[in-house]
């Protein structure tokens, strides 16, 4: 039965039909409206917010069939002219869009609230944004933007966004010398404090906070994503998911599904090609084990595959899936990595057919071993020893967009995958055995992506889409549903990390020994390489004469463990900044002072770093270690305890306020360290071309997460190409047009495909300069320069770069002038972080309040620092739901009970500490004009940095995350 | 969103509880609760929105008669009501959310952990009800549960008073795992908890813990709820009496 519903649609009456079950959001889509978006069925998401008679409201939870004879707005209805709207162009100056998954909510929302009130509190703003979470920007940018938006409607002028420039505190090696800094810098905490390096010349376009080149058209809510097309015939998918943890399918009868009136096609393991793989997005030849199929006849954590239906509509899909009946005998599941290994423990693998598990009998998937030194004599014969365990937990990465797929057969019945990947070209090579066709038949594109964070980092769910593809050859479409993509996309890896540290009188470390139990769920993907990055993370930050890492990767019935932004770095970051924390006081040493001396610094060794990894070598085949050629962490240090106000740890009226004498506050530091790329193992491509204009298509395999890559990258090419970064039209990724690139991941994007797009401009330059030596009639090519669009002779004479153009492509000696080249590193250079937390503890309910994070980041040249404090924000705010709220909660037979936001708590916008990113600048050699890496160091130290402030101000010491209420409290108890 | 076989939208009471009355068919308020519920299927969803449910206005008595359809946006908004009131309409729904979300809803659902609730509870709030008609405290309708064949037309509330809040969650504006809300009237005080049961109750602010048999989740035991219970009721009463 469906209904006629008319309403208002941005000022113009429509009349359209609906089913009673329609929702609004899904009668916009239908409408072309697509800026609204899905994030969740229950609206908490408030990616289809809209304005519903006025007011901001989720569109998700509104029938269609309700909102007859009402108003509704979407961000369309500004899209009259090319130009923005000013609220739009107050987002987009102020780089308040990473995805831009959720910008039309946002937009909507400012409108609605400038309407109401002109001059907005920044509690009004954040009351606003409450209802549309935001997983990548801290909402620091998007609260910028409305006070922008306001100032800018209220016809008051407005300066360019821009950094503020600081005088560094420090000579760049050695510590601030006392009494350093001053006044704390007075700014809006959305300005990202940038504290220049002597050795960084000024650029005309990197190192400027360069508009992000896809602002517009996510301001504009343009369709961009990947549902944001639609197929003709397209046909929906379903999965059927394991409501067991553990279990046997004895047997599939689909024959009433089948029957549904508008089902095309329903998979299982009976009718499904059994090919074995490893899901992980990882360069070739994946990580072993490969021990997932499509479908098998075994479910292994609750929400595992077990059929797929394609049908004419997801209601159709649905119904069929509540008709497969699945006979399923019930086996014992084990969930926690410390059983997993017990001789009695259910296992989870004992099927024929999947290799390289190191002891399927034990659960154990991977042992990895590696030394330096000698460890157990050090232990044996150092004056102080400490040792300590830890236990970090399972969360989501939580991309506001789900996992979601389109697959079609084209025209000469090629496999064409539009998916949200941050791998695109592994995902190709991955997915043609498994549908039995070969590379060059798969084409898989990868449109804007509303987040990723490693949860992308799979082929998850392009497989079921090739396959129904294939079945019904019709476009089939997949998107899972919010608590789909809690429990059966991927999460962070649990642990228990245990370290024993040997440590001198002196307070210097002589070795340190990490072991590590590493839970990577049912199956293998990451499960080696986030162990591994771990061990890195936890024994290459500080100098000891002995190293040993011994770690135990096994696995259990849980959801399943994967990439997520940090990569195993955040585990052990946690467990060694809290362990060195605890020596230190131990030792009666100031923290700071004790990680200081310890910590590694230029010119010394990364030196169990080479023995980990997927290219792991023996000492003895090294012909050296790699070394830390720059670090910029004294500054980092330095700038943030002055604007922590560090003394403030010494001060008991601080620490414990008269007028409320339940709470004791406290302040926290973590030294963080990251990796920028894998080495000899991460590759990206670039092309560059000319345009008759003296424009320039640039084509990267590098994939865009929102994280500003397209830009970042377009920045480099257009510095090299002397124009402006509007003259550089990017275009990412799809990989019959892109070159290869190995993905967004691992820190590597700005590093390697930055440093490929530099050579591929470099080329370019050349052929510039030949053709501008030519017209000009100059001997030397290599004198002539390019900047502001035109070649310089040295003598000042000039021909712009249309001009060249014209003459290469059209007028004489033709040719197209273009550039390609790839880049793979021998380096990995660290980018180094100090991070402070300050936090208040209610000591009677044990609720902690975090109420500053700051971040002192040295990246490197930050190629445009607007990007990369957002960047930094964004991920202090999901490394500070981890810490304290985030948490995956299973019951005892393995279900999740949390599957939804609210139960699963991350942080909305009217509860956010204050936040303030520094971005130390140092010269990496070795990087596109002097870059490092930004994405991952953020999610390294907020949790160790808050389990110290709550340290400093209770005296308590918390080894599990997260910090929930009831753990401090009864940590608190204990003490007491 | 569930499998809404057929939408209605009444325009008179009457007519509404006619709908009402046959079987699978639900009031659809403001749709925050219904329709973000997959899990049900094969329902008509009788929408309540043209029923001129949706006023706020003064009663007798200085009371405050509000809408079973008025959004907690409205309630937020409201000038007649206390400030305390308003800012646990705020905290109860984010800003997408409770421009749709309705009192009645509310009440309806009973939702243990409802700060507002808890508020409507310690403002002594009483409960119109339609067919057949009646009206009751909004105490004794959590406890016995909304009558059958009853539809909830308005929620009155005593404003007055000067009230407390005290509340413990994962993150300032978490939904709290327990709360407290106190208001105190010419020396009595009223104080209702969120978290300690299966919906939010009035307890006796000398024993707060008195009779509460709160169930666990992975947010706080019992036990630690109990503790939250009379903390939190501790620390209401200090700020009620200074």
């Amino acid at each position: 039965m469906t209904i006629d519903v008319t309403f208002e649609l941005n000022g113009a009456p429509v009349t359209v039909d609906v089913e009673p079950h329609h929702t609004l959001r899904e009668t916009l889509r239908r409408l072309g409206m697509f800026s609204v978006h899905y994030g969740s069925d229950s609206g908490e998401t408030g990616a289809a917010a809209i304005l519903y008679d006025g007011r901001l409201a989720s569109s998700d939870v509104i029938l269609a069939a309700s909102a007859d004879g009402h108003r509704v707005t979407t961000v369309e209805s500004l899209n009259v002219s090319p130009d923005l709207h000013p609220v739009q162009t107050a987002f987009v100056a102020v780089g308040a869009f990473q995805s831009g998954y959720s910008a039309g909510a946002m937009i909507l929302g400012t409108l609605a609230l400038l309407e109401e009130n002109a001059d907005p509190s920044e509690a009004e703003i954040r009351d606003m944004l409450s209802g549309i979470l935001d997983r990548e920007t801290a909402y620091v940018k998007p609260v910028e933007a409305v006070k922008r938006a306001a100032a800018v409607l209220r016809g008051e002028d407005t300066e360019p966004f821009a950094p503020l420039v600081l005088e560094p505190l420090t000579d760049g090696y050695r510590p601030a010398p006392a009494g350093a800094g001053g006044e704390i810098p007075d700014a809006p905490q959305s300005v990202p404090r940038l504290v220049p390096s002597r050795e960084v010349p000024d650029m005309a376009v990197v190192g400027k906070p360069e508009v992000k080149v896809d602002a517009v058209r996510l301001a504009k809510g343009n369709p961009a994503f990947t549902d944001d097309i639609e197929p003709r015939g397209m046909l929906y998918a379903k999965v059927l998911r394991s409501p067991h943890a553990h279990a046997r399918i004895l047997g599939i009868d689909d024959s009433k599904a089948r029957a549904v009136p508008g089902v095309h096609a329903v998979l299982h393991y009976g009718n499904t090609p059994r090919v074995k793989y490893a899901s992980g997005g990882q360069s070739w030849p994946n990580p072993h084990p490969y021990d997932q199929v499509s479908f098998d006849d075994r479910v292994r954590h609750v929400g595992d595959r077990v059929a797929a239906v394609a049908a004419e509509t997801v209601e159709a899909a649905e119904e069929a899936m509540r008709l497969i009946d699945v006979e399923y005998e019930v086996l014992p599941a084990v969930f926690d990595e410390r059983f997993a290994m017990d001789p009695d423990a259910p296992k989870v693998h004992d099927e024929d057919d999947t290799t390289h598990i190191c002891d399927p009998q034990r659960n154990l998937v991977h042992h990895m071993e590696a030394q330096r030194g000698d460890v157990d004599a050090q232990l044996a014969s150092a004056p102080h020893v400490f040792e300590q365990t830890f236990r970090v937990h399972q969360v989501q990465q939580c991309p506001i967009e789900p996992h979601i797929s389109m697959a079609w057969l084209d025209s000469d019945e090629r496999m064409v995958v539009r998916t949200a990947t941050q791998v695109p070209f592994h995902t190709r090579r991955m997915l043609a055995p498994l549908i039995d066709m070969e590379i060059k038949d798969i084409r898989v594109i990868k449109p804007r992506i509303g987040g990723g964070f490693g949860a992308k980092q799979e082929m998850l769910i392009e497989d079921i889409v090739a396959h129904l593809a294939i079945a019904t050859r019709r476009p089939v479409r997949l998107e899972l549903d919010r608590a789909e993509e809690f429990y059966a996309s991927r999460t962070r890896h649990p642990q228990t990390i245990t370290f024993r540290t040997a440590v001198d009188d002196d307070g210097r470390l002589l070795a340190q020994d990490m072991r590590l139990i590493g839970n990577t769920g049912p199956y293998g993907t990451h499960g080696f390489t986030v162990q591994i990055v771990s061990g890195l993370r936890g024994l290459t930050s500080y100098n000891a004469a002995s190293k040993r890492f011994d770690c135990h990767v096994v696995y259990t019935n849980i959801p399943v463990p994967g990439a997520y932004r940090g990569y195993g770095a955040p585990q052990a970051e946690f467990a060694l900044e809290a362990h060195m924390e605890d020596i230190a006081r131990a030792l009666d040493l100031d923290p700071i002072e004790f990680k200081r001396r310890n910590w590694v610094k230029v010119g010394d060794e990364m030196d169990i770093a080479p023995h980990l990894g997927e290219r792991a070598v023996a000492e003895e085949e090294l012909d050296e270690y790699p070394k830390i050629m720059s670090s910029g962490i004294e500054e980092c240090v330095a700038q943030g305890m002055r604007e922590m106000d560090w003394a403030r740890r010494n001060d008991a009226a601080w620490k414990a306020p008269a007028d409320r004498p339940n709470i004791r506050r406290g302040l926290g530091f973590a030294f963080c360290m990251h990796g920028t790329a894998i080495p000899f193992l991460d590759m990206g491509g670039c092309s560059i071309k000319l345009n008759d204009d003296g424009s320039f298509n640039m084509l990267i395999g590098a994939t865009d997460l929102g994280t500003g890559a397209d830009t970042v990258i377009g920045q480099i090419a257009a510095e090299v190409l002397g124009v402006p970064l509007d003259d550089i039209k990017v275009y990412s990724s799809d990989t019959d047009m892109t070159p290869f690139d190995t993905g967004a991941y691992a820190s590597s994007t700005t590093y390697i495909s930055g440093t490929a797009a530099l050579r591929a401009a470099e080329a370019v330059r050349e052929r510039l300069k030949a053709r501008a030596a030519m017209l000009l009639e100059v001997d030397e090519p290599c004198t002539i320069e390019l900047r502001d669009r035109r070649a310089y002779a040295a003598d000042g004479r000039s021909v712009t770069l249309e001009e060249i153009a014209l003459d290469s492509l059209h007028w004489q000696e033709q040719e197209q002038i273009m550039g390609t080249a790839s880049h793979v590193s021998p380096d990995c250079p660290p980018p180094f972080a100090a991070q402070f937390a300050e936090v208040e503890v209610d000591v009677d309910t044990g609720q902690v309040t975090v109420t500053k994070l700051v971040m002192a980041v040295d990246c490197g040249v930050a190629i445009n620092p607007v990007t990369a404090s957002g960047q930094v924000e964004g991920g202090m705010i999901q490394a500070l739901g981890y810490a304290h709220c985030e948490e995956i909660v299973l019951d005892g037979d393995g279900r999740m009970v949390n599957p939804s936001f609210g139960p699963y708590k991350i942080y909305r916008a009217d509860e956010m500490p204050d936040t303030v990113v520094y971005l130390v600048q140092t010269m990496e050699d070795s990087g596109p004009f002097g870059a490092k890496a930004v994405a991952e160091i953020p999610k390294d130290g907020v949790a160790p940095a808050v389990r110290n402030a709550i340290l400093d101000a209770t005296g308590v010491a918390i080894n599990d995350l997260p910090f929930t209420p009831e753990r401090v409290w009864a940590a608190l108890q204990a003490e007491s | 969103m569930p499998l809404v076989t057929a939408y209605h939208r009444p325009a008179s009471l009457d007519e509404a509880l006619d709908l009402l009355s046959a079987p699978k068919r639900v009031a659809l308020g403001g749709g925050t609760t219904l329709n973000a519920d997959r899990e049900l299927s094969d329902l008509e969803a009788v929408d309540l929105q043209s029923l001129g449910l949706d006023g706020i206005a003064a009663a007798e008595g200085g009371w405050v008669r509000i809408g079973a359809t008025v959004t907690l946006d409205a309630v937020r908004r409201c000038e007649l009501l206390p400030d305390s009131l308003r800012e646990l309409a705020r905290l109860e729904q984010p800003s997408t959310l409770r421009t749709l979300a309705t009192v009645g809803g509310l009440v309806a659902r009973a939702s243990a952990e409802s700060l507002l609730l808890a508020g409507l509870l310690a403002h002594d709030a009483r409960v119109e009800l339609a067919g057949p008609p009646s009206d009751l405290s909004l105490a004794e309708l959590l406890a016995a549960g909304l009558p059958r064949g009853s539809l909830i037309t308005a929620v009155t509330v005593d404003p007055s008073g000067c009230t407390a809040t005290a509340r413990t969650g994962r993150t300032p504006a978490d939904v709290p795992i327990v709360a407290a809300y106190g208001r105190r009237t010419d020396g009595f005080v009223t104080m209702a908890l969120t978290g300690v049961g299966g919906h939010p109750v009035l307890v006796d602010v000398y024993d707060p813990t008195a009779g509460l048999e709160p169930a666990e989740d992975f947010r706080g035991s019992r036990e630690y709820r109990l503790h939250l219970a009379a903390t939190l009721t501790a620390r209401a009463m200090a700020e009620l009496y200074p």
